[in-house]
């Protein structure tokens, strides 16, 4: 996938300047959001819970080899096909061939963050698949031929109004109808496309190794549908969401809805092991795995970056998160947006890729606090900064105004003068002018400094 | 693999934390109705006195709308099947299934795919009933006991299809059923 993330700062003043309703509409779901997860956190030993999960999560990657190994065994035994998928290109690749070998004429998708991340969409459609994203967030986007904000609500950033006006356009419904008429005549449309779908794409929330199931968590019935109807079930799925056991699924599985939601489970919870294979069972003929890698294992080996793999895309980080809820998703060019993205795209990318992610963070810690697996990500995004200043990704003129600060600190005589000259004319308007800092100081307000500095204080004894 | 294998190979593996310890409520049944309403599932309690087609028979004549055509899982047992129009899941207007367990901690009615998929998802309206005794106080609990005969796919259900996702006003029934009703016997 492209990324936009260079153009993070022009893009974020952007929304907030021209797009004002995105900031309404953003800030008033994350709020909504991270109440019902506080909520559904004070419900349960919240804090066990966690450190549970941080656990398990933690076993199962730093002995990923030996659970893909046994899932792909128990899945293969299951009677499902495993594909393995180094990059994008490859995994876009597998996906085209099956669709190609099973004669695919449609397909019908559940929310995935990964095939967005392989692009799938227009490789589909290239060959001339008709696709249709078949979560109702979703569906919106993909009839504004948008891309999703939010990973759990994907068109948080739209108001009602504005999917009135797309609904009325595209699907003939009523103009000014209410949530329920308008998520009728998308159900409409889209059981059509169930119905007639040859194959189902879906992501996976976890993949038990001991069972080789792989399980997906919603709200709507599109996933179970998409897992039931269509013939051939794709399921495209990172390859750090493995779980060693069937025993560890069922906290997973209630401490990411209450994490994403604050409820207790998803409505609908899909337990995938393969192919129908019972006279009585109308599912899939053919299930297919597609593990898919595209720089998880970079991630994995780094020294710090490696605890973002143990991330279960619940979303909770990016709704507790101040500087998110401003822009929503769209302003960090990558489908991985807010504080997670911030940590997870320059491990799966590449720092130069991602630069300035590490940087769009005031560092307050809430992404951490809401976390259900306690990824460090304020600590994180710090060691991410000092890798990006060691290979000279910041801006010369910081590099050199950081410089500059060490060597007026080091010397005491020049240090005194500078702290007189900057309480007498105020440090913004100091900075500013400065060659080297104005830049950094543009997009910042500083306070008003003493009248006096502090050595001038010490000096005459504080009041 | 062999790359995962390298990416994992320098640092030490990390010991597994054993089971998760949650709370197991004494009176399961109200457990798992207190959840399964709490999501906005329904719940309904058989009369004893009935044999179970008929019970089901009269309730499902009492729905409103009015129920025009059932469709019937396979596994539904012949006591268990009342006299009704029978239709395919995609036309019915309400599917009946047979749960081969529930789960009262999360609320959820575990269903097997050889329940035949199109039953438990198409029509507006699903009513399942729950075996007398198959209450398990815990989702993990029964995922266990299921675990060794497992089918090629298991649904949770609990509660009706919902989404927030226009103008974030929660609207039931968009994909799956509007209305999820459990039966207990």
């Amino acid at each position: 996938m492209h990324t936009r993330i260079r153009d993070y700062p022009s893009r974020s003043s952007e929304i907030i300047r021209d797009d004002p309703g995105v900031r309404d509409a953003v800030t008033g779901a994350t709020i909504a959001f991270d109440q019902k997860r506080l909520q559904g956190y004070a419900e349960v030993d919240a804090d066990a819970w966690r450190r549970w999960a941080e656990g398990v999560k933690s076993h199962t990657l730093t002995h990923l080899d030996r659970y893909l190994a046994e899932a792909e065994t128990q899945l293969e035994a299951n009677g499902a096909e495993v594909h393995w998928a180094a990059d994008a290109a490859e995994a876009r690749e597998i996906v085209m061939s099956l669709a190609a070998r099973h004669s695919v004429k449609s397909v019908v998708k559940g929310k995935s963050m990964v095939a967005e991340e392989i692009d799938l969409n227009p490789a589909l459609e290239a060959a001339g698949i008709e696709v249709y994203e078949t979560d109702l967030g979703e569906y919106i986007l993909q009839l504004l031929e948008e891309e999703p904000s939010h990973i759990l609500g994907p068109a948080i950033h739209k108001s009602l109004q504005q999917v009135q006006e797309l609904f009325a356009d595209r699907l003939g419904s009523e103009p000014g109808g209410d949530p329920d008429t308008l998520a009728r005549a998308a159900r409409r449309v889209l059981r059509d496309a169930f119905i007639q779908a040859d194959m189902g794409i879906t992501g996976g929330n976890f993949l038990v190794a001991e069972t080789g199931t792989v399980a997906l968590i919603e709200n709507e019935g599109n996933i179970r549908l998409t897992t039931s109807l269509p013939r051939v079930h794709v399921a495209v799925v990172g390859i750090e969401k493995l779980l060693p056991r069937m025993a560890d699924l069922s906290g997973f599985l209630q401490l990411t809805a209450r994490a994403a939601t604050g409820q207790p489970i998803g409505c609908f919870v899909s337990l995938v092991q393969g192919p129908a294979s019972h006279p009585d069972d109308d599912g899939p003929e053919a299930v297919h795995v597609v593990l898919v890698d595209n720089g998880r294992t970079d991630v994995l080996a780094h020294e710090h970056a490696w605890e973002a793999l143990r991330c279960l895309r619940c979303g909770a980080c990016l709704n507790a998160c101040p500087v998110y809820r401003q822009t929503g998703g769209h302003a960090y060019g990558y489908v991985y947006s807010g504080p997670i993205g911030s940590v997870l795209d320059p491990g799966l990318l590449g720092l130069h890729e991602a630069m300035p992610l590490p940087f769009a963070s005031s560092l307050c810690g809430a992404c951490e606090d809401a976390c259900p697996v306690r990824i460090p990500i304020p600590e994180m995004l710090l060691e991410w900064r000092r890798e990006a200043q060691e290979e000279g990704l910041t801006p010369w003129k910081e590099r050199a105004a950081l410089k500059g600060l060490a060597s007026v600190a080091t010397r005491p005589g020049l240090y005194r003068l500078a702290g007189r000259i900057g309480s007498r004319l105020g440090a913004t308007g100091v900075a500013r002018g400065l060659p080297m800092l104005g830049e950094w100081a543009a997009d910042r307000a500083l306070p008003q400094p003493s009248r006096r500095t502090f050595r001038e204080l010490w000096r005459k004894g504080i009041e | 693999m062999a790359r995962v294998a390298r990416a994992t190979a320098s640092r030490p593996g990390l010991p597994h934390p054993g089971a998760l310890a949650t709370p197991r409520s004494d009176n399961a049944v109200d457990a798992f109705v207190k959840r399964f309403t709490g999501s906005g599932g329904e719940v309904a309690r058989a009369d004893p006195e009935l044999p179970p087609g008929e019970w089901l028979a009269r309730f499902l004549r009492g729905l409103e709308p009015q129920v025009t055509g059932v469709a019937l899982a396979p596994d539904v047992p012949p006591e268990l099947r009342p006299r009704l129009q029978e239709a395919a899941g995609a036309h019915a207007s309400a599917g009946i299934s047979l749960a081969w367990g529930a789960a009262a901690d999360t609320g959820s009615l575990v269903l097997p795919s050889t329940g035949t998929r199109a039953v438990q998802l198409l029509p507006p309206v699903h009513v399942v009933w729950l075996p007398a005794g198959r209450v398990f106080a815990r989702l993990d609990d029964a995922l266990l006991e299921l675990g060794a005969g497992l089918p090629a796919a298991v649904g949770l259900h609990s509660g009706p299809s919902k989404s927030a996702d226009i103008g974030r006003t929660v609207v039931t029934g968009v994909h799956g059923p509007g209305r999820c009703i459990a039966v207990l016997s």
